[in-house]
């Protein structure tokens, strides 16, 4: 186990939600980003410690390391860069009809939210 | 044969609406045919069903749930089917002259049809849950009915309350038949009552059914729904909510009783309510200026009656009650469609301003006068053989402790009977002089046509002909009862019993009833001045009301609508979930390298500092930039592991997603706006430390359970050989794994012809807005 | 090699390729799509008699054997969920021809929907925990796109809370994927199951409870349900009815067969699945009962009835886990139907408001027949087919003595008992020319449209309503046979080995 890579994988999980929780929505998609290379680098860990490149030659060497993990991470790279991509232009398209980078509260909630704070006074 | 003829009001039923649209009231007769049909088929099978040997059928349905069609028809069975199908032959008669031409009566029809078939259903069933069934098509078809007129709010508003309260009921009833079905390991009705279960389960299941029971045929506390219930029109309160629908709690009970009566509490519970029921209908019938609503309040009554003898499971009781669903469906029936009647000729069922139609309608009057005098328990009519054979099974006494109550409550709620029996009479066709002078005379009230007035005369005809030669209807009772217990021995029905006991009470109530007749107008001022102690329909306003509010309330506090709250409870409830089995085998030690490298420790240092980077930036770009820093840093990070593929397709990725970024972050403000908000700096704080220790501990742990060789040892093996390939991750992308990298490229066209949907609205909107 | 078991994903892929180039020939490409939904229900009902007849089926694709290739299978919790999703895919589609407009379909739907149906299928055929995943993202990703097609502001703000939080789970979902990977060194799920009865029970328990966050999300469990309520009603209504049918029984889905092959919990019934299962029904209801708007209500109770499926699946018996298979099939056809009526009335009267609807059962009694069968098969009324599912779970808990969720779930669905009436009163009764004093402050007056005629309905619209309204009364008739199955179904999720050996060999 590679603890300083287990422990970076806790920082950027981390920060990651620290921006998640954030009202600007390109701070959210940085954080989403930043989940995603934590989630890329866990698999990596999941994998095991360092080793040769699974290239396989014919010279004698080192190990190989796990490839299964880094097949897996790079699908999901991918994967991932085509959500962001669409979350990206929807940003876009918010920004064009609605003049500002924000998630906003859904208004139906926020009406039965005033009714029930009525109720109680 | 009882199937087809369940099928035949269905089908009918389902024709209606077409069928009126050709016949209009027309529609009423040809929906008649079904409970005339299914009346002779009881005749017919009368004969074999009181020999004890009942009609039965089944049909598969879903029996591994206990759920099969079985129907029976016994001779308990067949007096509920001559009420149930015989009154509704009449009813669908009345209809057809109570209603005038309007463009709903299809429907109308249909759903009284499709009730009339339900309740056929419930009192045909053999199999608990097939009960079940049929009784809830009860509540459905009584929601619509009542709710007919649904333009008016009230009319609403008392459907919702009738379903309400009977559904509630219903479902606790449920529970109970699974309860019972359970111990008695068969949902066969005549199975179970022939070898009824004991013990704990078998007395929590029968007192849980009595939700359904009490709840149908509004028992106190649930009484106030059959008043609100008088939204209906005339002709569905005559049905059932007299003398159909309201009984099938009594029916329940009735099969229930022998079986289970002795069972913790259930007898004197099952008593208990009837009475209190019987008294507080009986006192509220007499404050009632609404004709129908003062019906409806003695039917409350009467059901408590009739709860009193048929939940006693005591053999002379239960014959008792037998007389006594019969009678009260004759006389009860005949009276609400005098209401109709009365209400149809004179414009109003409010007793304050009804006088004179005595002398205007004679011959609805003497209907009513039997109809009345039945109900009050007057000889020589049927009312009063069954109240006699009432007081008679519990002057007999060997019923518990409860039986000098339910005797005292039964004399006592006959005085109230006999009370609003004439209160009935006398409000709806008196002379009253200070009525008259008020200007309504019901001068423009004529006598109806003698069609609209047959089925009444005709119940009228029944109540009296039984009354006195009661041997008619002594068969029918005895074999029903026995049908119910086989404890109850045959007996004879008479009029005269010689001056016994019961007699005396008889009398004594009469005179009772009289003085409280006499004294009306102080009972009415005594009733306004007495606050009421429980009102039922108060608790259950307050009961909606405080569900909403209460709905509201949490509903304003989960559903907030703001997406980072959201985040902030997922993420928590992702760490707090698994926390609890992740920490019970204690801290898992750090067991490995910090680094492999000098190099991949000063990389993740790096990565980390620029992933707090991203948060402390002030500027979009920054942030951005950052990102990408972190980005960069885990390629570099995949390669010291041994990844050069993967950090590849990072580096490209990563360079794409900066693009992407710049090209949107163009059209955004440059710098982060400041919020102020309420969730907190340090809540955001402590949930994403919470996070990043919980993945990090979750990593150690799973980490140290690993036990065999990965799957991927076999890849490095294969690959060359097999599949041709020296980059083992370039053969697993294409060949191990092919089928991921179809679903990746999929995702990517997806996002691809997404972003160009969003682009392309864009670009209309643009259009559209340019001038032609 | 068996061919029937890959069809249902390929078959929607290679159709929606082929859409994509058929793009400019709108009616071909409509003809297309439905074609390609009627193959693909034809490959599952041929797949769950296969699974039927001859047992769990299990294909290696590419010819790699388990557990290094990816395996597709099976078995017939899966071939009924194909069946039952399927379709309903295809009544949507039907529906939808009526409904969108072709501005709407020239953005791609149809391509895109054929995408969802393939991800959908995949994540019920997938035997890989990772492939899993990517089946999810395929489902997701059409999702994101279905969800904002049109891309109006209402829609683009709802999409952007369902694209965050679907994006968190799935990054959620590989971190899930990685530890197992850690812990195990394979993500072939009936090796999995060998491998993880190996690893300590209360690592195996944190990881699966992790995973009933991921899926939970999906499958709107509380409390990580909020997100469902506010992104489902903004879409166009066919989208809308086809998400609350099956998206959420995905999750589900994928909660039941990780819980049932690889996490496996110790103690049995799951107190923490059961706690999950009341607080889901008894908030969503309540919510249901807070709202004002058809859409709205309809969307609550989804979340309401997941939690009956989950109390299915907490009670871990033979009989809870049938009740829940059964729960599911019942519920992904009348919730459809339920929207696609909802969807009925937003399009012939513009509005899905109760303040602003009234008196429909006289303007359009067709439609109120179709409302008013699903919404008491949904309320667990008799004889439909949610009373028979509701039934099911009422026994399978009582037969383990387990009152509470049982008087729960009862009471509950008094609740939603009282929250149908209300759609009921408030949209098909009433009249409009009426003036109530409102409970709510800011309702108007009802409009008076003109002569309160009998409501117009484009004819595919009301087929396709009616034809899945038809296919639950078919539940309900045949609920005997299908609850035998959903029983078979549960012997095979309780006794993993037929599936293990197949995949295995």
């Amino acid at each position: 186990m590679n603890l300083g890579l287990a422990a970076l994988v806790g920082i950027l999980f981390s920060v990651g939600t620290y921006l998640l929780l954030q009202r600007t929505l390109t701070r959210i998609v940085i954080g989403i980003a930043l989940l995603g290379h934590a989630a890329n680098l866990l698999l990596l860990v999941a994998g095991g410690r360092a080793g040769r490149p699974p290239l396989i030659t014919n010279e004698p060497g080192p190990a190989f390391v796990d490839p299964l993990p880094q097949a897996l991470a790079l699908t999901a790279i991918v994967i991932a860069f085509g959500a962001i991509a669409l979350l990206l232009t929807l940003a876009w398209r918010s920004f064009v009809l609605h003049g500002e980078d924000e998630v906003e509260d859904d208004l139906e909630d926020r009406r039965i939210g005033r009714l029930a704070d009525g109720a109680r006074e | 044969m009882l199937l087809a003829l369940l099928g035949l009001h269905a089908v009918l039923a389902a024709a209606a609406p077409a069928v009126s649209r050709r016949l209009g009231r027309g529609v009423f007769a040809v929906c008649a045919v079904a409970p005339a049909a299914t009346v002779a088929y009881a005749l017919a099978r009368a004969p074999a069903a009181f020999d004890g040997a009942p009609a039965s059928e089944t049909v598969a349905w879903a029996g591994r749930l206990g759920l099969d069609l079985q129907l029976r028809l016994d001779a308990f069975a067949v007096l509920m089917v001559l009420l149930v199908s015989g009154i509704g032959v009449l009813i669908f008669a009345y209809c057809a002259w109570y209603f005038g031409p309007r463009p709903d009566l299809g429907r109308f029809a249909a759903t009284l049809l499709a009730f009339a078939g339900s309740m056929l259903g419930v009192v045909l069933a053999d199999n608990v849950l097939v009960l079940y069934v049929f009784w809830e098509l009860t509540t459905v078809t009584s929601y619509l009915l009542i709710g007919f007129d649904h333009e008016k709010g009230s009319a609403r508003a008392a459907a919702l309350q009738g379903l309400l309260v009977t559904a509630a009921g219903g479902l606790v009833m449920l529970a109970g038949l699974v309860v019972l079905g359970e111990a008695a390991g068969t949902y066969t009705l005549s199975a179970m009552l022939a070898d009824p279960p004991a013990g704990g389960a078998a007395t929590a299941g029968a007192l849980l059914a009595l939700g359904g029971a009490f709840t149908k045929s509004a028992q106190v506390p649930f009484h106030f729904w059959l008043a609100g219930a008088m939204a209906a029109p005339t002709p569905v309160s005559a049905y059932l909510h007299s003398a159909t629908m309201v009984k099938a709690g009594v029916y329940l009970v009735a099969r229930l009783a022998p079986a289970f009566a002795l069972l913790g509490g259930w007898r004197e519970l099952v008593v208990g309510v009837g009475v209190a029921t019987m008294l507080l209908g009986g006192w509220r019938a007499l404050r009632q200026h609404d004709l129908k609503l003062l019906l409806a309040y003695g039917t409350v009554s009467q059901l408590g009656f009739m709860m009193i003898l048929l939940g006693a499971g005591v053999p002379e009781a239960t014959r008792a009650g037998a007389v006594l669903l019969l009678a009260h469906g004759a006389f009860k029936a005949a009276l609400f469609m005098v209401v109709g009647i009365v209400d149809h000729q004179a414009g109003t069922r409010d007793l304050r301003r009804l006088s004179g139609l005595g002398r205007r309608m004679p011959a609805t009057f003497w209907v009513a006068v039997v109809a009345a005098a039945s109900m009050a328990g007057l000889p020589p009519l049927f009312g009063f053989v069954a109240k006699e054979a009432a007081f008679e099974a519990y002057l007999h006494g060997g019923i518990g402790p409860i039986g000098p109550i339910a005797l005292g409550g039964m004399a006592l709620g006959s005085v109230l009977t006999f009370a609003y029996s004439a209160r009935f009479v006398w409000g709806a066709f008196a002379d009253k002089p200070d009525v008259a002078r008020a200007g309504h005379d019901g001068a423009g009230a004529h006598a109806p046509p003698a069609a609209f007035l047959a089925p009444a005369a005709l119940l009228a005809v029944v109540t009296v002909a039984i009354g006195v030669l009661p041997s008619f209807a002594a068969g029918l009772v005895n074999a029903a009862a026995a049908a119910l217990d086989p404890a109850v021995e045959p007996g004879t029905l008479a009029l005269w019993h010689g001056f016994n006991l019961a007699l005396w009470l008889s009398a004594l109530v009469i005179v009772a009833g009289v003085a409280l007749f006499a004294r009306r107008r102080e009972v009415e001022h005594l009733q306004a001045r007495l606050p009421s102690m429980v009102d039922a329909a108060q608790a259950y306003h307050g009961l909606v009301k405080g569900l909403n509010r209460g709905a509201d309330r949490v509903t304003g506090l989960v559903q907030n609508g703001s997406l980072p709250v959201y985040l902030g409870t997922i993420l928590l409830t992702v760490v707090a979930l698994p926390l609890p089995a992740l920490l019970s085998g204690g801290l898992p030690t750090p067991d490995g390298v910090i680094a492999e490298s000098l190099l991949q420790l000063a990389v993740i240092g790096g990565v980390a500092v620029a992933a707090i980077g991203t948060v402390l930036a002030r500027r979009r770009f920054a942030a951005v930039l950052f990102l990408g820093g972190v980005g960069y840093g885990v390629a570099i990070l995949f390669v010291v592991q041994g990844a050069p593929d993967l950090a590849l397709t990072q580096l490209l990725v990563e360079t794409l997603s900066l693009v992407v970024f710049v090209l949107v972050l163009r059209h955004l403000p440059e710098n982060f706006e400041v919020h102020h908000w309420r969730l907190g700096q340090a809540f955001r704080r402590a949930v994403a430390g919470l996070v990043g220790v919980f993945v990090f501990v979750f990593v150690l742990a799973a980490g140290q359970a690993r036990t065999s060789p990965p799957v991927s040892e076999a890849y490095l093996a294969q690959a060359l050989p097999e599949a041709g390939g020296r980059n083992v991750v370039n053969v697993i992308l294409v060949d191990f794994r092919g089928f991921d990298t179809l679903g990746e490229i999929t995702v990517l066209a997806v996002a691809a012809l997404g972003i160009a949907g969003l682009v392309r609205a864009r670009r209309r909107e643009r259009g559209d807005e340019e001038p032609a | 090699m068996n061919v029937l078991v890959p069809l249902p994903v390929v078959l929607p892929l290679v159709a929606a390729a082929a859409s994509v180039l058929l793009q400019r020939w709108l009616r071909v490409q409509q003809a297309f799509g439905v074609l390609a939904c009627v193959g693909t229900l034809a490959a599952s009902i041929a797949l769950l008699a296969r699974v039927e007849s001859g047992g769990v089926s299990a294909v290696q694709l590419g010819g790699w054997p388990a557990p290094g290739g990816i395996t597709l299978v099976a078995d017939r919790f899966s071939a009924i969920m194909l069946v039952v999703s399927t379709a309903v895919v295809l009544a949507v589609l039907v529906y939808a021809l009526g409904q969108l407009d072709a501005a709407h379909e020239s953005l791609y739907f149809h391509p895109v929907y054929l995408v969802l149906v393939a991800g959908v299928s995949a994540s019920f055929l997938t035997g890989d925990l990772f492939n899993l995943f990517v089946a999810f993202e395929i489902m997701l990703t059409a999702s994101y796109v279905l969800i904002t097609l049109g891309g109006s502001g209402a829609q683009v703000r709802a999409g952007m809370t369902y694209v965050v939080i679907s994006l968190v789970a799935s990054t959620l979902f590989v971190a899930g994927v990685g530890l197992v990977y850690a812990a195990t060194g394979t993500v072939n799920m009936a090796d999995l199951s060998q491998r993880l009865a190996e690893v300590p029970g209360d690592l195996r328990m944190a990881l699966g409870l992790l995973f009933v966050c991921v899926f939970g999300i999906k499958a709107a469990i509380f409390p990580l349900f909020f997100w469902l309520p506010d992104a489902y009603p903004t879409a166009p209504s066919p989208v809308t009815a086809v998400f609350a049918g099956l998206l959420t029984k995905v999750g589900v889905y994928a909660i039941i067969r990780t819980q049932t092959l690889l996490f496996v919990p110790v103690g049995r019934p799951s107190v923490v699945l059961l706690v999950i299962a009341g607080a889901t029904m008894v908030v969503g209801v309540l919510g249901a009962i807070a709202q004002n708007d058809i859409k709205r209500i309809l969307s609550f109770h989804i979340v309401s009835q997941i939690g009956y499926m989950v109390m299915g699946l907490a009670l871990f018996t033979l009989a809870g886990l049938a009740g829940a298979i059964f729960y599911i099939v019942h519920h992904i056809i009348v919730k459809t139907a339920l929207f696609l009526v909802a969807g009925i009335i937003e399009t012939a009267t513009g509005t899905a408001a109760l303040s602003r609807l009234a008196g429909l059962v006289r303007r359009a009694p067709l439609v109120a027949a179709l409302f008013a069968v699903p919404a008491l098969s949904l309320a667990g009324f008799p004889p439909f087919s949610g009373f028979v599912a509701k039934l099911a779970l009422v026994r399978a808990g009582l037969e383990v003595g387990q009152g509470v969720i049982v008087g729960v779930s009862l009471a509950v669905s008094l609740l939603t008992i009282f929250s149908m009436s209300k759609i009921w009163g408030g949209a098909f009764w009433g009249s409009l020319t009426e003036q109530e004093v409102s409970p709510t402050p800011e309702a108007v007056p009802r409009p008076v449209p003109a002569g309160g005629a009998r409501l117009r309905v484009p004819p595919t619209m009301l087929l396709s309503t009616a034809a899945l309204v038809a296919l639950s009364l078919a539940v309900a008739v045949a609920a005997g046979p299908l609850y035998a199955l959903s029983e078979r179904a549960a012997a095979n999720l309780l006794d993993t080995t037929a599936y293990v050996t197949a995949v295995l060999g």
